[in-house]
């Protein structure tokens, strides 16, 4: 049984690989978590997981002629299997994002929830398609303005292709004290409910700069709790292994994204 | 408060500080302005109030005669005109230095409201300190936050910024061939 969330923003710098990260490791504690970087373009979850030096990446995979097994790409850490992307611009253009359904496809029989760490923008192929293939949508908002509008379109694009909603999270807050404010009128346009509003955190831009993942680098920050809290309220609704992965092999993508 | 000495520009006497505030504002003074109560033997107030400013944005407040500053120095500054004032302008170098002084600091607005009782005076000194980056932290993210919870109460806004996604979705959906992985409004395809 499994479910595939996608964690998208429709914005940069969110906070979004963070979340990935932070939630995956929350839901761990019950769950088998996979969490992939389908950011292909933009990669830095391998650099979130203290990966940056792994040899076989999500591109491998994405590349026909290196012949590289799922499970070559897969690195177990922080009680997480990781797939990272790597970061290199020929082989971004030499990937199939096709390829990626089927890369899903075999990771979702062997997990339980599967997170795709999406790409910050709505404007191509390969940025969609992880919202295309994901059963539903965690949707990671800095309370501003743009943050909001282009979280709107996320949401949209989602329903548009028939994948749910399941929450917003609001990253990066700095002014808890309005939140309450914020949320009950997020509510009223987003389908899911907010799932948390995690506090804008030096901790975080510490872990990132040491290359380790929030939790483990300071679990007792008002950020790393505030992740925990959040991923609690998510309710997982695991579908059958093998009809996800049929949905996800018959995904009519096309190969050249 | 070491006040470098700055180039006299004015010197008048107004019948409220509320006229100095907002003829600074007008002009847009960088530099500094000296209150000095007329009736000051009458009302026992010794000493005068300095104002600093930037874009004819009050900064920093301190009084003289009761070494006090910020918020506590403006109170001691309120009272009954005439004033005599002096206005000097002062290069923004040397005003930045004095405004490291946090403990003397005043938010934008309160000056205007708490001297001269004037709310649209005070707006208008908020509008200018936002336009220069004037507006202290927790201010700007007041602002910041207010905007947001007006933008989410914009209901036909929001409908537009929707729709508008959602036929883009479906536009790009054609365009790159996953129109068959688009669903109606009854749920996956």
């Amino acid at each position: 049984m499994v479910e595939a969330f996608a964690v998208a923003s429709g914005k940069g710098g969110t906070g979004k690989t963070t979340a990935t990260l932070a939630l995956g490791m929350a839901l761990a504690e019950e769950h088998d978590v996979t969490i992939v970087d389908a950011d292909t373009g933009m990669a830095n979850l391998l650099f979130h997981a203290g990966l940056a030096d792994v040899e076989t990446t999500l591109h491998d995979l994405l590349i026909e002629e290196r012949e590289a097994s799922v499970d070559a790409a897969v690195y177990e850490r922080h009680g997480l299997s990781v797939v990272p992307c790597g970061t290199s611009l020929t082989d971004f253009e030499a990937a199939e994002p096709g390829r990626l359904r089927d890369v899903v496809a075999s990771l979702g029989a062997d997990t339980d929830i599967l997170l795709l760490d999406s790409p910050a923008a709505l404007g191509s192929k390969t940025a969609v398609l992880p919202i295309v293939l994901a059963d539903r949508v965690i949707t990671v908002l800095s309370p501003t303005i743009p943050a909001l509008s282009d979280g709107l379109k996320v949401q949209e694009y989602a329903s548009s292709y028939g994948t749910d909603a399941a929450g917003v999270l609001f990253n990066k807050v700095r002014d808890d004290a309005r939140m309450d404010t914020v949320t009950d009128r997020t509510e009223r346009y987003f389908d899911g409910p907010v799932i948390g509003a995690v506090p804008e955190c030096s901790a975080a831009h510490r872990a990132r700069a040491a290359g380790e993942p929030l939790l483990s680098y300071a679990p007792e920050s008002p950020a790393a709790t505030a992740f925990v809290d959040a991923a609690a309220e998510l309710t997982i609704e695991p579908r059958d292994s093998a009809a996800v992965a049929d949905r996800f092999r018959s995904a009519v993508v096309p190969d050249r994204l | 408060m070491k006040l470098p000495r700055g180039r006299l520009l004015r010197s008048r006497v107004v019948s409220a500080a509320g006229t100095a505030l907002s003829t600074v504002l007008d002009g847009a003074l960088t530099g500094y302005v000296v209150f000095e109560p007329q009736d000051a033997l009458l009302l026992d107030v010794d000493g005068r109030g300095v104002v600093t400013f930037r874009e004819g944005v009050p900064m920093l407040v301190y009084h003289t005669g009761t070494d006090r500053g910020g918020v506590d120095g403006l109170a001691d500054l309120a009272v009954p005109g005439p004033y005599k004032i002096d206005v000097f302008s002062l290069p923004a170098g040397k005003i930045e230095e004095l405004h490291e002084t946090e403990s003397l600091r005043v938010r934008p607005g309160v000056p205007a409201e708490r001297v001269a009782g004037d709310s649209g005076l005070a707006d208008r000194t908020r509008s200018r300190a936002r336009e220069h980056g004037l507006m202290p932290d927790e201010d700007a993210l007041a602002d910041e936050a207010d905007a947001v919870a007006s933008f989410l109460d914009d209901e036909e806004r929001i409908e537009a910024i929707k729709r508008q996604a959602r036929a883009e979705a479906e536009r790009q959906a054609s365009e790159w061939g996953l129109e068959d992985e688009l669903v109606g409004d009854d749920g996956r395809e």
